[in-house]
């Protein structure tokens, strides 16, 4: 059975169809439609409702702090599975409290934590901020979208629950997660629709990202049950990859451009490539991910298949991930150009986040080579470099996915409180803390595959001793990231208190920093910024002569 | 550096400012507790650390693997979170 074409024919109509009635509207039904979505996202939820404030910017803070909670908790299982990689009997000791984690379930859990918790909080927290400014309007319900966001953290709760034992008192932890992540999404979808129709001027491409990226979850879905390939290996393995193309990937690229461009302060390089990367997301397959679709099929509450795939669907599959490469090409390639603008400094200081972006956009070229090849193989049902893909992925999650949704964060944070975060340094430091101990770590527990599988190739019986020593090295690495996304936290929550006002900086800049410095005879870089002057600031050298004066004629 | 007068020198490094009380005796506390422990070695060798020596057994097959170091380190940091959140929460 042929699954692949048409699956995504199904979703390119469903995608083609909403976006048409999202610019034409419901006709003589719009205001009906837009009064009663108005009604069930604050009124029909009762006193519930009035447990959160509606602020500007609420919803946005509460999304953006719920994920990078997320993210410290993400890095601690996965730092725990990686640890019990090389020493499984290392948490033995919690057995007393009736809890035996093994390195298999403690990644998995990790997976659902930094996908689903960190990342698309982080990326539907940006969302929040982002599309009302370029639509020119406020969100329709700060509300809503702030109550929703316990919904979702608990949703992701369960499902990290479930990573362990998908099972308790015979109920299906995962599908349970998974219903209340879809009313969430869904409440947040109707939110940023009815958002977008009260836009005041047209929205930029990037917006049209972030609107595609969320409804894409739920059609991607719709379109593997429509297409009745749910319940094969193929099927299951396409969906996990078509939500990942549109619900992160959208999301990612949407939220990233605009943070690249108004943290730099450069405007966007290529509004061609912009609608290159939505265009491509939509018709290509996004090779990033795991070639195990267990993820997709524990949360529909599926048995998971075998992939097998016909001759047809390993051709159209394998050409259509590799299409993928023009938007993944394409978004980098303008996120980078945007970040540097004309040779600007991009360790910014006073743009806590630029450096993660740009970390992010430096690393997605390389590892969607990476998974491409791992992806295409595991399609063909060759599976010989199957023992890549689980580190591939985790390499994928947190120097990509991770770095890109934080940095966007992390500029968009201080928009939204009116507060930056307490300290640049510690920012910096949680910074290189995070990157190198993803990048290091998981590089170094990918040559450990390797050299499991080199091994495993050679027939050998007795497992490599530099094997279990890259593997110690690799989850002991990865405690960098465990320590930078706490020092990013409590910066960050400290921040909200005790932060910069943004207000005040504006104000103070006018007369702290002057736009021009005249400089009339040789001095030091020291004498010019202690005037006042900042790297912003422009020295005019004003010419003098060196004629004797005479009297001023009256 | 070399046009600044002698009197801004000797402004500069007059040292206006002292540490808190509070470490001064913690960093004094650190400090005491070490030497007696260096002390109590050389005093007594080979003797076992009275209290410690009778705590430590209790953690034994608990923390009997070098995760426990790293997990420590990120209960801390846990804890460091919560008690940000609540500190800056309540301080005025």
């Amino acid at each position: 059975m042929n699954a692949i074409i048409p699956t995504l024919a199904i979703f390119w109509f469903l995608m083609i169809a909403s976006f048409i009635l999202m610019k034409r509207g419901l006709s003589i039904f719009n205001d009906v439609a837009k009064g009663m979505v108005m009604f069930m996202l604050e009124k029909a939820l009762g006193p519930a409702i009035d447990f959160v404030q509606g602020k500007p910017g609420s919803a946005s803070r509460t999304w953006i702090m719920h994920g990078m909670i997320w993210t410290m908790i993400a890095s601690i299982l996965t730092f725990e599975g990686l640890w019990l990689s090389h020493d499984p009997t290392a948490l033995h000791s919690l057995s007393a409290w009736g809890y035996t984690p093994n390195s298999q379930e403690l990644i998995y859990a990790g997976r659902f934590a930094a996908v689903f918790g960190a990342a698309a909080m982080m990326i539907i927290g940006a969302g929040l901020h982002i599309i009302p400014a370029l639509s020119g309007t406020n969100l329709a319900s700060e509300s809503n979208a702030t109550l929703v966001s316990g919904l979702w953290t608990l949703s992701v709760l369960i499902l990290v629950i479930g990573a362990h034992s998908k099972e308790i008192l015979g109920i299906d932890l995962m599908v349970i997660g998974t219903a209340l992540q879809v009313l969430a999404l869904l409440a947040i979808i109707m939110n940023q629709l009815l958002t977008i129709s009260n836009a005041t001027r047209p929205i930029a491409v990037p917006g049209w990202l972030i609107i595609f990226g969320l409804i894409g979850n739920p059609l991607a879905v719709a379109s593997v049950i429509l297409s009745g390939a749910y319940d094969t290996g193929v099927g299951q393995w396409l969906v996990y990859h078509m939500i990942g193309g549109t619900f992160l990937f959208c999301g990612i690229a949407g939220t990233s451009l605009y943070a690249s461009s108004m943290g730099s302060g450069n405007p966007l390089w290529s509004r061609t490539l912009v609608g290159f990367t939505l265009f491509g997301a939509l018709i290509a397959i996004n090779p990033l991910g795991s070639t195990d679709p267990t993820m997709a099929a524990d949360m529909l509450g599926l048995e998971v298949s075998e992939i097998s795939s016909s001759t047809q669907d390993h051709i159209s599959g394998s050409f259509l991930m590799a299409l993928a490469a023009i938007p993944i090409i394409a978004y980098s390639s303008n996120l980078l150009v945007t970040l540097r603008g004309k040779d600007a400094f991009v360790e910014n200081a006073d743009s806590p986040g630029i450096a993660e972006i740009n970390t992010g956009a430096l690393m997605l070229i390389p590892i969607a080579i990476g998974a491409l090849f791992v992806q295409t193989d595991a399609l063909g049902g060759v599976g010989e470099l199957s023992g890549l893909s689980e580190t591939l992925d985790l390499l994928g999650i947190w120097t990509v996915l991770i770095p890109l949704s934080l940095g966007t964060a992390l500029y968009v944070l201080p928009q939204v409180s009116g507060r930056k975060v307490l300290s640049v340094n510690r920012s910096r430091a949680a910074y290189w803390l995070m990157s190198g101990g993803a990048i290091a770590g998981l590089t170094f527990t990918i040559m450990a595959d390797l050299n499991d599988m080199a091994l495993a190739e050679a027939l050998a019986e007795n497992p490599s001793s530099i094997t279990e020593e890259l593997r110690i090295l690799g989850s002991v690495t990865f405690y960098g990231t465990v320590l930078g996304s706490i020092f990013h936290c409590t910066n960050v929550i400290s921040g909200q208190f005790r932060g910069e006002k943004l207000s005040e900086e504006v104000e103070t800049s006018t007369t702290l920093s002057p736009q021009t410095y005249e400089l009339t005879s040789s001095t030091s870089v020291r004498r010019i910024l202690a005037s006042g002057a900042t790297l912003d600031t422009e020295v005019n050298p004003v010419p003098q002569s060196e004629e004797a004066g005479t009297a001023t004629e009256l | 550096m070399s046009d600044q007068s002698p009197s801004q020198i000797t402004e500069f490094i007059q040292g206006e400012k002292e540490p808190e009380s509070s470490s001064v005796v913690l960093v004094l506390g650190l400090v005491s507790a070490l030497s007696f422990l260096v002390l109590y070695g050389i005093l007594y060798p080979g003797r076992e650390m009275p209290v410690v020596s009778e705590l430590l057994p209790m953690f034994e097959g608990v923390f009997d693997s070098g995760i426990w170091f790293f997990l420590l380190g990120a209960m801390l940091g846990v804890f460091a979170i919560i008690g940000t959140m609540l500190t800056e929460a309540t301080s005025e």
